[in-house]
């Protein structure tokens, strides 16, 4: 009888406990190919799996990739190749979380940047204030290195970069023309691994750039 | 030489486990609102005097729920929230486990790592009853009780006896039930003794207890073993002398060690390589304490203590095999505290000073042969004014004059209003502090792997930095250098507004709400780089945060002795810098098509790592005198763990660890007048979360049985 009893509450108590544990819907986003890849709707342009010096071993002094930079043309949407670093036909390189404007020590262009803060939707010109800023490597870049400073995070314990929302990369192209860039991720497929993935998922699927940006030709600040 | 008695010990008693000997004589809860507490107002007073939220523990519930230490029986608690990391540490009302000042018999235990006292350090063999205060309470305990109190009271000696308890456990997370104790089981064992005895008028207790909880790997592709094999010894000794008929002499000596068996692989970008090695901590506590009753009115109690802790780990390596890392870790800790009661018909004031000498010495210091000192002088002083039968009205404060930093003040003011003896309500407001800790002042760590940053307390970071400056190495120093001069403790408003009511006979319930404003926590920012870009970093004063919520706790009595008894907390908490940025647009969020948009304050979940919603409840049953049996069914709801969006604070968004529900029971019965018998089930469910809950082992059967000898 009083065994009963126990029981009953029991099996009360799990339901109440259960019914209590309704979890918060997460934000699930599905991975693309995995293929390089520019999409243009309108005046914003979607860069897919940009590789950045991607990954090819993991040594005794961690990941490594070939130590190249890729090159990246804004007014023609396309990737510029290597031969062509020392000319002002690329506007943007990406090697790692690092990512170069074609201007002093990084090539022979008029390029600058400046991160700013807010939605990209939002920003509807350069604002009028604005200072761009030039690499000078290694001392500092246009677009500030190290996490939390520039356009990413990087949570050590769980080994993940993840893009900040909410940053701008405002540039001046080699041409001195301007754009405004958002990076929207940084692992191959747009999805960041989850935290408890392995070290070595998590190399090998990061350094692939997903960004879109809204390139103006006609050299106003105006986007 | 201590682990070996410990063994010895396991080795002799491997088939059973320990408990703690309780009278019986302890009524239950429900029959009376006027129990006796301690720690509230740092003197014995009727419940009915207490103006602050308090939860008793008694032994009894430690006893028939299994618990040996005192992690088990704190994650019983509803507005107890258990931290990982550092040890076990305790969350209470939201706070971080730095802030909760944690007692022996009124003095503070020490050996914190990164401001966490190991709740596993601390056995549950020789415990009378634990008192749970919450809320500031530095108007009488000082530095760290911001959150509230916990105060583990020991028995007393009594009369002629001995005790001897075995207990021993079991299970096997992977396949659940398994009997076969095999290579995937886990073990555990604990044997306790308690004798108790007289020479002419001075009474002698003593208790020694020895724990042994081995582990097993079932972390995925790991041979880790979570939670390492340990080995837990302590004695303690505590005495009572009425050296004549108004003045008695007490004192507790407890010695305990723990030894942990360490070894585990690192899987650092393909190539493993393993650690192996032991963790030895020892904490020696002396308590002397001398009362003397000048007359009914007077009373004074001179108190002196003296704490020492070590915690020692050496580390070799399997690829290099002729280095070794040593963490040495060592605290001095004395304290002589004079309180004088004056007892007035209507007015009861409480006097009192203190001088505490701190000294701690470690090899995250710059040299460990350079220890470091705090001397801290303190008064206190409060006053109870009894107004028309039905209110109590309570005043006090704390003066903490300290060696190294600014002094604290703080006051406290509560009310307690006792509409009869059935229903009481109760009003406070207090400031608490923490004092900045010798780790925030004098850490001097270098990490050479990771980009080479060096973390410096504050005291140190002005030194060193100002060194390398004169040789040329600093390329920049940032604003935040120029704060590190004035480190402060940091502050704590609490408030607490709740009451104590009987609706029925058998119905008790009590309930409080809670708001602590935290103000100038210390958190280590970037303070100056170096020519070769190695970060440099150091504590400041920088947040502000707060937490607020409800918790609620029933008990029904229904009858046979059968009891329910629930328990409930609400929890909401905030980083006031970060609010102020969602409310001015500032941080930022990603739609599921990866781009960003402003974050909305309603999206946003306050502090990391706490549960929104804890609950409890307990079904227990004293089917006669030595037959109990019980239930208890604890739920905490998920906590935000990794910042997922990388926008620096906690939404809606970010990646959560699961609620859960962990189910124990237990139950016990007395075969003759001398022996008693247990057997539990810890975790009957199961439940296991290798990711977020590393250190809870799965489903454990244990038996035990305890024999007294008269």
């Amino acid at each position: 009888m009083k065994t009963r009893k126990l029981a009953i509450i029991g099996i009360v108590a799990t339901l109440i406990f259960q019914a209590c544990k309704k979890e918060e819907t997460n934000n699930v986003a599905t991975p693309d190919s995995g293929e390089f890849g520019v999409s243009v709707s309108g005046k914003i342009v979607t860069v897919k799996n940009m590789y950045a010096d991607t990954i090819l071993g993991i040594g005794a002094m961690g990941p490594y990739g070939a130590g190249k930079f890729t090159f990246f043309n804004l007014s023609t949407n396309s990737i510029v190749p290597n031969s062509d670093s020392a000319t002002t036909n690329w506007d943007l390189a990406f090697g790692g979380t690092t990512i170069r404007v074609n201007n002093v020590t990084s090539g022979p262009g008029n390029g600058g940047a400046f991160v700013y803060n807010g939605t990209f939707d939002a920003l509807t010109a350069v604002p009028a204030d604005s200072t761009f800023k030039v690499d000078n490597a290694p001392a500092s870049y246009a677009i500030t290195k190290g996490s939390g400073k520039g356009w990413y995070n990087y949570d050590g314990p769980n080994n993940l970069v993840t893009a900040i929302p909410g940053r701008v990369l405002v540039v001046k192209t080699a041409n001195g023309k301007y754009a405004k860039v958002e990076i929207l991720n940084y692992y191959k497929g747009g999805i960041t691994p989850s935290s408890t993935a392995s070290d070595s998922t998590k190399s090998y699927t990061s350094r692939f750039y997903k960004f879109r940006y809204t390139y103006q030709a006609d050299g106003s600040m105006n986007f | 030489m201590k682990v070996g008695i410990t063994i010895l010990f396991f080795s002799v008693s491997c088939i059973l486990k320990t408990a703690i000997a309780q009278t019986d004589s302890l009524k239950p809860d429900y029959k009376s609102l006027n129990e006796i507490v301690v720690t509230s107002n740092k003197r014995e007073v009727l419940e009915n005097r207490v103006a602050v939220p308090v939860q008793i523990i008694k032994g009894k519930t430690i006893l028939q729920a299994g618990s040996l230490r005192l992690k088990d029986i704190l994650q019983e608690q509803a507005g107890l929230y258990l931290t990982n990391g550092f040890g076990t540490g305790v969350q209470m009302q939201g706070l971080n486990p730095d802030y909760t000042l944690i007692l022996l018999n009124g003095e503070p235990l020490i050996g914190r790592t990164a401001g966490v006292l190991d709740l596993n350090r601390i056995g549950l063999s020789n415990i009378k009853r634990i008192e749970i205060v919450k809320g500031p309470a530095s108007s009488l305990y000082g530095s760290e009780a911001m959150a509230g109190v916990i105060n583990i009271i020991t028995e007393k000696p009594i009369g002629k006896s001995a005790q001897l308890t075995a207990r021993y456990g079991f299970g096997n997370p992977n396949t659940g039930w398994a009997l076969p104790i095999g290579q995937n089981s886990f073990k555990q064992s604990d044997i306790n003794f308690t004798g108790n005895t007289s020479f002419g008028k001075m009474a002698i207790r003593y208790n020694l207890n020895g724990f042994y909880n081995d582990a097993i790997s079932f972390r995925p592709y790991s041979t880790d073993r979570i939670p390492q094999p340990i080995e837990r010894l302590s004695n303690q000794v505590s005495l009572e002398y009425p050296i004549h008929s108004k003045t008695t002499f007490t004192m507790l000596v407890r010695d305990a060690w723990d030894h942990y068996k360490q070894q585990f692989s690192v899987n650092n970008n393909g190539s493993v390589s393993t650690s192996y090695g032991k963790e030895v901590n020892h904490d020696l506590n002396i308590n002397p304490v001398l009362k003397h009753v000048f007359n009914s009115k007077v009373t004074s109690t001179l108190r002196l203590y003296g704490s020492f802790f070590r915690g020692y780990q050496k580390l070799s390596f399997s690829d290099k095999p002729d280095s070794s890392y040593i963490d040495d870790f060592r605290q001095k800790f004395y304290r002589a505290e004079n309180q004088t009661d004056f007892s007035f018909q209507k007015h009861h004031l409480t006097l009192g000073a203190g001088y505490i000498s701190d000294k701690a010495a470690s090899t995250r210091y710059d040299n460990i042969s350079n220890e470091k000192s705090n001397r801290i002088g303190y008064i206190f002083s409060q006053h109870e004014w009894e107004i028309k039968k039905r209110w109590v009205l309570t005043s006090g404060f704390r003066y903490d004059h300290h060696q190294l930093f600014t002094a604290a003040f703080s006051p406290k003011l509560s009310v307690k209003y006792n509409l009869n003896n059935k229903n009481a309500f109760h009003f406070s407001i207090g400031r608490g502090f923490k004092a900045p800790d010798f780790r925030q002042l004098y850490l001097n760590f270098t990490n050479t792997a990771a980009g080479g940053y060096t973390v410096l307390g504050a005291v140190d970071a002005i030194k060193v930095i100002q060194q390398l400056q004169a040789n040329g190495q600093i390329l920049e120093i940032k604003d935040d250098f120029s704060r590190l001069a004035n480190l402060n403790p940091e502050y704590s408003t609490g408030i607490n507004l709740g009451g104590n009511i009987k609706p029925h006979k058998n119905l008790k319930m009590e309930f409080n709400f809670f708001r602590n404003d935290v103000s100038g926590l210390i958190d280590a920012r970037q303070v100056a780089t170096k020519i070769n870009g190695g970060q440099i970093f150091s504590y400041i004063n920088i947040n502000k945060a707060f937490t607020l919520g409800g918790e609620i706790n029933t008990t029904l009595n229904i009858r046979h002795g059968f009891t329910i008894s629930a328990g409930y907390q609400f929890l909401n908490t905030g980083d006031k810098e970060e609010v102020s940025k969602i409310k001015k647009g500032l941080i930022f969020t990603r739609n599921n098509d990866g781009t960003s948009r402003t974050l909305l304050l309603s999206e946003y979940r306050g502090l990391a790592a706490r549960s929104t919603h804890m609950a409890n409840l307990k079904g227990s049953w004293e089917i006669e005198k030595g037959h109990f049996a019980n239930i208890r069914f604890l739920y905490r709801s998920g906590w935000y763990v990794t910042d997922k969006d990388g926008n620096g604070v906690y939404n809606s968004g970010d990646e959560k660890a699961k609620g859960n529900l962990i189910i124990n029971c237990a139950t016990g019965r007395k075969i003759g007048k001398k022996t008693m018998i247990t057997l539990g089930i810890d975790n009957l469910l199961n439940y296991q979360d290798v990711t977020y809950l590393p250190n809870l082992q799965g489903r454990m059967i244990y038996t035990s049985i305890n024999y007294t000898f008269k």
